[in-house]
């Protein structure tokens, strides 16, 4: 790879935008190699597979223009300089906040103009565009504390998507691309912010009382038992974000926060690995684009949007 | 693998033991830098001179010595230099005491000695000999350009140095108002007092069971804020109780009030529910606006 010190310049033509890339030989993963031209690459490759989760939703981006090892911060209002053709709206993200102004990622050319401002990691709300006021899915981070092996953090899934399955939800898996699982449950579009919080507490409050020694609710660091999962379900909330499917992260190895099918979870759980992110980095820039090409996105058909009457009457019945 | 202060040896008599310095303490400290609160600009100090009224850069400092009021003796780096005590890194053991000997409060911070190859063998040999006969090395050492005064003590496998401070150094008990050791406490007092403590007594001592609150606490903060949560007043202890229960009671009432007015409502809470609506009803900001149904 030929590295000019000089800034370099190219344009390339997007779905019919012109956009200029600089920089491309710019490496932003030391240790992998990964430059900010694979960067924009991988995004274009994956881009009919990601922005359907992307579509409407306000972005957030994470950016390391100087690579992952040095500060990358996050950036929610829109750039100087944001092309004409990128949509955004305003809004505040909660009444504390004042209002920012967020763009909005609905197609594969401002995939390439973020992935040129060295934005590895897209973050997106849990609402769309116009009804920003309505949740579309809930999600429980299962979040590894030290100390706790690949195994107990599948069982643990499984246990969520077991109880989940004996209410009638079938809910979707992702790797963070960290060191943890996503646990999501698509809703109908109508309902606030309270009930969907309180319908991830309760899935949360369920996993840690059928699974109380392999999980956690504690929110302080500190005070959670060794070896155990946090259950984080506090993440879902108006102008809050998560990790979109299919972002990198900026973590060596450069993973993909990847759907995955739940029999990979179960071959997690027959795994002896002592802890749990080498695993998630078997998705990542140099692999994930082909794996797609090859099976598409499981999610795709997976998302099904529930609806919370009838789960509620069935957990009332089950989990009392 | 850590960086090693010095390479050097182990000197007393006609041994010689050659070995590494390391530190044995990583301090956790928290480090800040400061920031305006306008803008998040890093901040940085100049020299100001009261004399000259003016900014001083570094190459024209001297350090001065305030032996009277307002009256110094200066010096500048060639004067430091020529008192430097040659470098020998190495450990020179004076004497050999019995560890009991020495009041633990001299005793300030350790350093692991590590053998070179050559010197396993004498390494392993003077640590056992240490051990049997419970005796520490007495030793001057010159770590980073300044002596001190420090034992040598076997620890589990290891050599450690321990530095000390010099007896000058340690405040006098006189200083203070302590009960004199001649005051009188009764037999019966003793033994009540015995019994408190052994109630408390645990079988060994286990450090890791402590942990500096104060700075996880700070930490949880800042990975909260990093995360893009928002950091709220810390939460009140609240049991480990999983109300699912609750939780459903409250949730089928929110929904069926959607089902009913087509507004959604603050879930209200239910006598009964205590903790679990308290943590619905904290969830809805005080000034909801109408959301669609």
């Amino acid at each position: 790879m030929t590295a000019t010190k000089k800034s370099s310049k190219t344009q390339l033509t997007v779905g019919g935008r012109a956009l200029q890339v600089t920089n491309l030989d710019k490496v932003l993963w030391p240790r992998d190699g990964y430059t900010k031209g694979d960067l924009i690459a991988y995004y274009r490759a994956v881009a009919k597979w990601l922005l359907p989760h992307m579509q409407g939703r306000p972005l957030t981006l994470e950016r390391y223009p100087n690579g992952i090892d040095e500060a990358g911060w996050w950036e929610k209002h829109i750039p100087r300089g944001l092309p004409d053709w990128i949509p955004t709206v305003k809004t505040a993200a909660s009444t504390r906040h004042e209002q920012i102004e967020f763009m909005i990622g609905n197609d594969e050319a401002t995939l390439a103009y973020v992935a040129n401002l060295a934005a590895v990691v897209l973050h997106v709300w849990y609402s769309r565009e116009p009804t920003l006021d309505v949740p579309d899915f809930i999600l429980i981070d299962l979040d590894p504390h030290a100390g706790c092996t690949l195994a107990t953090l599948a069982r643990v899934a499984l246990a969520a998507r077991d109880e989940l399955a004996s209410v009638g939800v079938t809910p979707l898996v992702k790797t963070t691309g960290g060191s943890g699982l996503h646990v999501v449950v698509p809703l109908e579009p109508r309902y606030d912010w309270d009930q969907a919080k309180g319908f991830a507490e309760l899935i949360a409050r369920r996993i840690h009382d059928v699974q109380p020694d392999h999980t956690t609710l504690d929110r302080t660091i500190a005070r959670r038992p060794k070896g155990t999962v946090y259950l984080d379900y506090v993440q879902v909330g108006k102008g809050k974000t998560y990790v979109a499917p299919f972002s990198v992260r900026a973590r060596d190895g450069a993973p993909v926060s990847m759907p995955i099918a739940w029999s990979e979870v179960e071959a997690m759980r027959r795994k002896r690995t002592k802890t749990t992110a080498p695993e998630m980095t078997r998705w990542n820039i140099g692999n994930v684009p082909q794996l797609l090409a090859k099976d598409g996105d499981c999610w795709a058909e997976g998302w099904r949007p529930y609806r919370l009457e009838p789960v509620i009457a069935a957990a009332r019945s089950l989990w009392s | 693998m850590a960086h090693a202060i010095w390479s050097g040896a182990i000197n007393f008599g006609l041994v010689t033991i050659p070995v590494k310095l390391f530190t044995a303490v990583r301090t956790n400290d928290l480090r800040f830098n400061f920031l305006h609160k306008k803008d998040d600009g890093r901040i940085f100090n100049e020299r100001h001179c009261t004399v000259c009224d003016e900014k001083v850069e570094y190459a024209d400092l001297v350090r001065g010595y305030e032996y009277e009021k307002g009256h110094y003796v200066t010096l500048g780096d060639d004067d430091f230099k020529s008192v430097l005590p040659e470098a020998t890194q190495s450990v020179d053991i004076v004497e050999f005491v019995e560890l009991d000997q020495i009041n633990p409060m001299y005793f300030d911070t350790p350093y692991y000695l590590e053998p070179e190859k050559k010197g396993r063998h004498a390494y392993a040999l003077l640590r056992e000999s240490l051990r049997e006969a419970n005796k520490v090395g007495i030793a001057r050492v010159v770590i980073r350009s300044r002596e001190h005064l420090a034992a040598l003590k076997p620890n589990g496998e290891a050599l450690v140095l321990e530095l000390m401070h010099f007896a000058d150094e340690l405040v006098e008990q006189s200083d203070f108002d302590f009960p004199e050791l001649k005051e009188k406490v009764a037999p019966a007092e003793l033994k009540v007092a015995k019994m408190l403590i052994d109630s408390m007594s645990s079988e060994s001592f286990e450090p890791e069971k402590f942990h500096d609150d104060y700075r996880e606490a700070v930490m949880a903060m800042i990975e909260a804020r990093v995360a893009g949560e928002e950091v709220s007043t810390p939460e009140t202890k609240r049991p480990a109780a999983t109300n699912v229960v609750n939780l459903m009671d409250v949730l089928q009432r929110s929904l069926e009030q959607t089902k009913r007015g087509g507004v959604s409502a603050r879930p209200k809470a239910v006598p009964a529910a205590k903790p679990a609506a308290k943590k619905a009803a904290s969830a809805a900001k005080p000034k909801r606006k109408k959301s669609a149904a």
